[in-house]
């Protein structure tokens, strides 16, 4: 099995560091893990890609930490009506 | 730490408190949204139909300021300063709201040039709002200000200073001596031509100290705001919310204001039914570059230049004898407008009048008024050490907005009565205090954002505490906000936003104003009413989330819509000429007394046939119908001792 890349390492990291801040706030696991889950799909190579989610979960991440933030709710608009 | 993060709308519980805000017919279908703890599925049923998703981030604060400019930083640190936890959300960088294009100055009776007394700039401020402003603010207006200026100095900003040291005041538009008998008064504290800039940005930089969360670029809407960076949507609980918006220039064709001056914080107000003050008061700067619309500050004025026709001729002269050029801003916009209609404009379509600047010594131009040469420039083509700048009458400031009293809480009429919405405040161009009343003299709007952003910081301070309990918030609070961007979202009507925003600005731009006439104003509303409900057939064509430029403009246009209608219609129905508002029909100003005659024998006029009052405004949202109220002018100063009132009297500069 290879290693790791420094990238995958870092994407690691950052998920380790989301959901140990997001285990006492209600509702923000699943969306976490959705998101990751959703992302693992891009290509090892869309490095561009990749580097730019990757700052822009620290910002939230950084968010997340904020004593003030309490919950991830969501609005769902149910498919029959549009 | 203040950390700069990228945020989404932002809701307000009070807009849900009050039932009368929540319509009872719902928006066309898409109103059904389910809110849910993101990942508790309550049943499978549910987790199936859903075709799309908000994630909504909930926050908690004590307090959250709406806006980033000077009145919205001034109260954001204040707050912090106070130990309250704060957010700020702002749709644009700090650095980047409109203060930052201010140049003329900051008004504050210091006494650096000559002996001056607050109580003359009192009576400067009260004749130039033409008898409409509350006479209690403007009061605590120019008591603070000396404090005010003194204040920002020692937070760090750079004024230009005088041969020893103190800090140079220049002459500015209205502001006289000894009640108006002792000539010209200095007292606008500048940083050369630049002020704004500086005062946002030595604002700015002092709010770093304390502990505001920042959220940059969220757009709010209705008190919800939508994170552009990620399209992420966040509410925010806050026992105290503060509106610093700013204006809503953008609704006219041609203005000095930046394409973000959008009236989002007027637009919140009327959508959870509170009414609007005074919007039909909006002023006309007299010297916008012509064709380009930038601002060339009243400083130019104040250092000396001239306004010329096309004969060369001093006009103001025959206006204003006394003040001259620097007679009070609508008085100048409303002589070059007659002087062009008359045929002594210039250009090849007569159409302009020019500025002169070249008689005054380039060493002066150079340190006072360096920002003016390069834009004139740019904008113009000109070199003002040669040639005169051609200018205009340009959209420049909006004198009503929400409602408050002379603290900065908003306030509604009901009963007769002013009665004080608890729990939000505004300060800034986005309230009406209302110091400026039916015309604002210059370099008072600067001194407006910091007293008043101070006023309101120090008011939640006495009447709340940090960490207070927080009302308890429906789980769906924010759902139509949801249901309306959404809708937008995925709009697939026939019109642009672009091309909808041209017509209203048009419209705006030729029926609503220098000079207005009841024929005019009656198409315009008619027009407006119907350009209102085009924005039902608004096609959209970013379906994204992230960064949708096309929905933030669709957005700011409902806000737009919803200022451009009341203005227009509050315009119609005053039947007089009073301040900023000048009807061609109604040449004079209706007071409950006539003036200009001795007062002994007048019968005074009942409340319902004068036209001394504030018009407040409403809007239904769903319909674009508006209704006018009107509330009395508050004629008392805080401390009648102290500082006298000033009786109303006929204005001539």
């Amino acid at each position: 099995m290879s290693r790791h890349s420094k990238l995958q390492k870092q994407v690691l990291a950052l998920y380790r560091q989301f959901l140990r801040a997001g285990r006492d706030k209600p509702g923000f696991i699943p969306r976490i893990r959705d998101e990751f889950r959703e992302n693992s799909r891009i290509k090892k190579t869309d490095v561009m890609h990749i580097e730019y989610l990757y700052r822009r979960g620290q910002r939230q991440l950084e968010q997340l930490r904020d004593v003030n933030t309490k919950q991830l709710g969501s609005f769902a608009k149910p498919k029959d009506q549009s | 730490m203040a950390s700069v993060r990228a945020a989404s709308r932002l809701l307000s519980k009070r807009v849900l408190s009050k039932t009368t805000t929540v319509p009872a017919a719902s928006v066309q279908g898409s109103r059904n949204f389910h809110f849910s703890i993101y990942g508790k599925k309550k049943n499978a049923k549910v987790s199936d139909d859903i075709s799309t998703q908000y994630p909504v981030v909930d926050h908690e604060f004590d307090a959250v300021v709406v806006g980033a400019g000077g009145a919205g930083l001034r109260a954001a640190f204040g707050l912090s300063e106070a130990g309250f936890n704060t957010a700020c959300v702002t749709k644009l960088f700090p650095t980047r709201s409109h203060t930052v294009a201010a140049q003329g100055g900051i008004n504050a009776a210091l006494g650096n040039m000559e002996e001056d007394d607050w109580r003359w700039h009192f009576y400067d401020t009260v004749k130039g709002s033409d008898w409409l402003g509350d006479q209690d603010a403007i009061h605590y207006m120019t008591e603070q200000a000396p404090a005010a200026v003194v204040e920002l100095e020692n937070f760090g900003m750079p004024f230009s200073r005088t041969e020893d040291g103190k800090i140079y005041q220049r002459a500015f538009g209205g502001q006289s001596l000894k009640y108006g008998k002792g000539g010209q008064a200095h007292r606008c504290c500048c940083v050369a031509d630049r002020t704004g800039h500086s005062l946002l940005h030595t604002l700015y930089g002092r709010s770093l100290r304390y502990d505001t969360s920042y959220f940059v670029e969220y757009f709010c809407k209705g008190v919800i705001a939508l994170c552009m960076e990620d399209g992420s949507i966040h509410r925010f609980r806050a026992q105290n919310t503060v509106i610093a918006t700013g204006g809503y220039g953008r609704t006219y064709f041609s203005c000095t204001s930046a394409h973000t001056s959008t009236g989002d914080g007027n637009a919140m107000v009327t959508r959870a039914g509170l009414p609007c003050q005074d919007l039909e008061f909006v002023q006309f700067h007299p010297t916008g570059i012509y064709g380009a619309g930038c601002l060339i500050t009243e400083g130019c004025r104040g250092e000396g230049g001239i306004l010329i026709n096309s004969e060369g001729e001093r006009f103001m002269e025959r206006y204003a004898p006394n003040a001259k050029d620097l007679a009070s801003r609508d008085v100048v916009s409303r002589s070059m407008t007659i002087e062009i209609r008359e045929g002594r404009g210039v250009g090849p379509e007569k159409d302009h009048v020019y500025l002169q600047l070249h008689h005054l010594p380039p060493q002066q131009l150079a340190t006072r008024l360096p920002g003016i040469s390069e834009t004139a420039m740019i904008f113009a083509g000109v070199d003002v050490t040669k040639e005169p700048i051609p200018v205009l009458p340009t959209v420049h400031y909006n004198m009503g907005g929400v409602p408050t009293n002379y603290k900065g809480q908003v306030i509604t009429h009901t009963g007769g009565e002013d009665k004080v919405v608890r729990g939000l405040y505004a300060c800034g161009e986005a309230a009406c205090a209302s110091v400026h009343g039916a015309n604002r003299l210059g370099a008072n709007s600067l001194l407006d954002l910091v007293v008043f952003g101070r006023a309101c910081a120090l008011t939640i301070a006495e009447e709340h505490k940090p960490g207070e309990k927080l009302s308890p918030l429906q789980p769906s609070a924010g759902e139509e906000s949801v249901a309306n961007l959404d809708k937008l979202r995925f709009a697939n009507g026939n019109l642009r936003t672009s091309e909808i925003r041209l017509n209203m600005q048009k419209t705006m731009q030729a029926h609503a104003a220098v000079f207005r006439t009841g024929s005019v104003l009656k198409e315009g509303c008619d027009k407006m009413d119907a350009i209102y409900q085009t924005l039902d057939d608004i096609k959209t064509f970013d379906r994204g989330i992230v960064w949708n430029t096309d929905l933030v403009e669709t957005l700011e246009l409902q806000n737009l819509m919803l200022n451009a209608v009341q203005t227009i219609h509050a315009a119609e129905q005053r039947k007089e000429s009073r301040g900023a508002h000048a009807r061609e029909d109604f040449k004079d100003r209706v007071d409950e007394y006539d003036y200009s005659k001795p007062l002994q024998g007048q019968e005074k006029k009942p409340y319902d046939q004068h036209w001394r009052k504030h018009s407040l405004s409403f809007v239904d949202p769903k319909t674009g119908k508006v209704t006018l109220k009107y509330r009395p002018v508050i004629d008392s100063s805080l401390d009648e001792q102290d500082c006298a009132h000033v009786p109303p009297a006929i204005r001539s500069y």
